[in-house]
């Protein structure tokens, strides 16, 4: 993973992120809008052999549009370990182990 | 979010997912087809081809041949000390050689001998091409870990897909037990019992709503629960499923453990 930030301002931020595709910027955006201070989330991939989505983020200005990704991401870090566990768990409690 | 396993044998696993989202279930399915590492065969040096087959044939029929897979001995090549280059961590050689002295016969997978006991086909009854008297086929194969986003060879699964939650709900009260909705649904999942609409298997259900059509009244209604889901993975044998489950949410943490790396780096400045 690459990013290169192509605009920054206090409520505004634009990126791309080389080597990533729909599977993390399709969640990313969704955990974004999730954030009551995001006003706006969104990414496109302008072809779909070059796999660098731009991600754009705006927000209300309470918060700095790039702890809203940093945050975001953290969430998704979050859903990932609980998947782990409830998975675990579920593998433990059935008849199958 | 909660997890409940309905089925699961040595290949393949259905369970219903509880409580998420779809953005975050497509992730991890998408992970599962394009990002969890295999084992599969990539190059290959042929010394002796008397077959039928051109060399590239059969070098692509060995790639497409599952492999046992040992995640924890082996890693991609871009990420090896070697630097891709080909070590004893990143690389299995697997060697075949076969002559058919007795008449025609046929070069199965199994006939592979691999360096690694544990990176062996998953099944030794793959045919990869058929010989004549007289005619012999050697070579030396390279098996690494590859990716499904580089070519379908990589891809530890031949399915993985879900679905939404079906809801069926019937309303008793203008139902006629006509019986139309049994005869209209594909999956056989409506019967009439003694007079009675009886709803069977509902998780059988593709949401196609061929009742909700044939029904007159509109006694039956169709809709699905969008926050759960019925995740069905079947696996070609190179790991079990729940392995794949498992490496690919790793892959997923590892995603947004980069990402806040990367957005810490840029915050400094
Ligand atoms: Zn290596």
């Amino acid at each position: 993973m690459k990013i290169k930030i192509l605009e920054r301002t206090d409520r505004e931020l634009e990126f791309e992120l080389e080597g990533e595709g729909h599977t993390l910027c399709n969640l990313l955006r969704k955990v974004l809008l999730e954030d009551e201070d995001v006003t706006f989330a969104g990414y496109r991939i302008e072809h779909p052999l070059i796999g660098k989505p731009k991600v754009y983020v705006r927000t209300n200005g309470e918060k700095d549009p790039l702890e809203a990704v940093i945050e975001a991401a953290k969430k998704i870090k979050k859903m990932a370990e609980e998947f782990r566990e409830a998975f675990l768990n579920s593998l433990k409690g059935s008849h199958y182990e | 979010m909660n997890i409940r396993i309905l089925e699961k044998d040595e290949n393949s696993i259905k369970f219903i997912l509880e409580d998420v989202d779809v953005a975050f279930t497509n992730s991890l399915r998408r992970i599962i087809l394009a990002e969890v590492p295999t084992m599969a065969i990539d190059d290959v040096i042929i010394i002796e081809n008397s077959s039928p087959l051109f060399d590239e044939i059969i070098a692509h029929r060995l790639g497409l041949i599952p492999l046992k897979t040992d995640l924890d001995a082996y890693v991609l090549p871009e990420k090896c000390e070697c630097g891709g280059e080909g070590c004893a961590n990143c690389q299995v050689a697997l060697t075949l050689e076969v002559e058919a002295t007795d008449g025609p016969m046929t070069v199965y997978s199994g006939h592979l001998k691999s360096q690694d006991p544990k990176i062996v086909p998953v099944s030794e009854k793959i045919p990869i091409v058929k010989l004549a008297k007289g005619q012999k086929l050697v070579l030396e194969a390279y098996a690494r870990l590859g990716q499904g986003k580089e070519h379908a060879k990589w891809q530890p699964v031949s399915v993985a897909a879900y679905k939404y939650l079906p809801i069926i709900n019937l309303d008793y009260e203008k139902c006629d037990q006509c019986g139309a909705c049994v005869e209209a649904c594909p999956r056989e999942i409506l019967e009439l019992k003694n007079g009675e609409l009886v709803i069977g298997d509902v998780f059988n259900c593709n949401l196609c709503k061929s009742c909700e059509e044939a029904c007159d009244l509109e006694a039956i209604k169709i809709s699905f629960d969008d926050r759960t889901f019925i995740f069905t993975i079947e696996g070609t044998g190179v790991l079990p499923p729940e392995r794949i489950l498992e490496e690919a949410v790793k892959i997923l943490a590892e995603k947004a453990d980069q990402l806040i790396e990367e957005m810490e780096k840029v915050k400094g400045t």
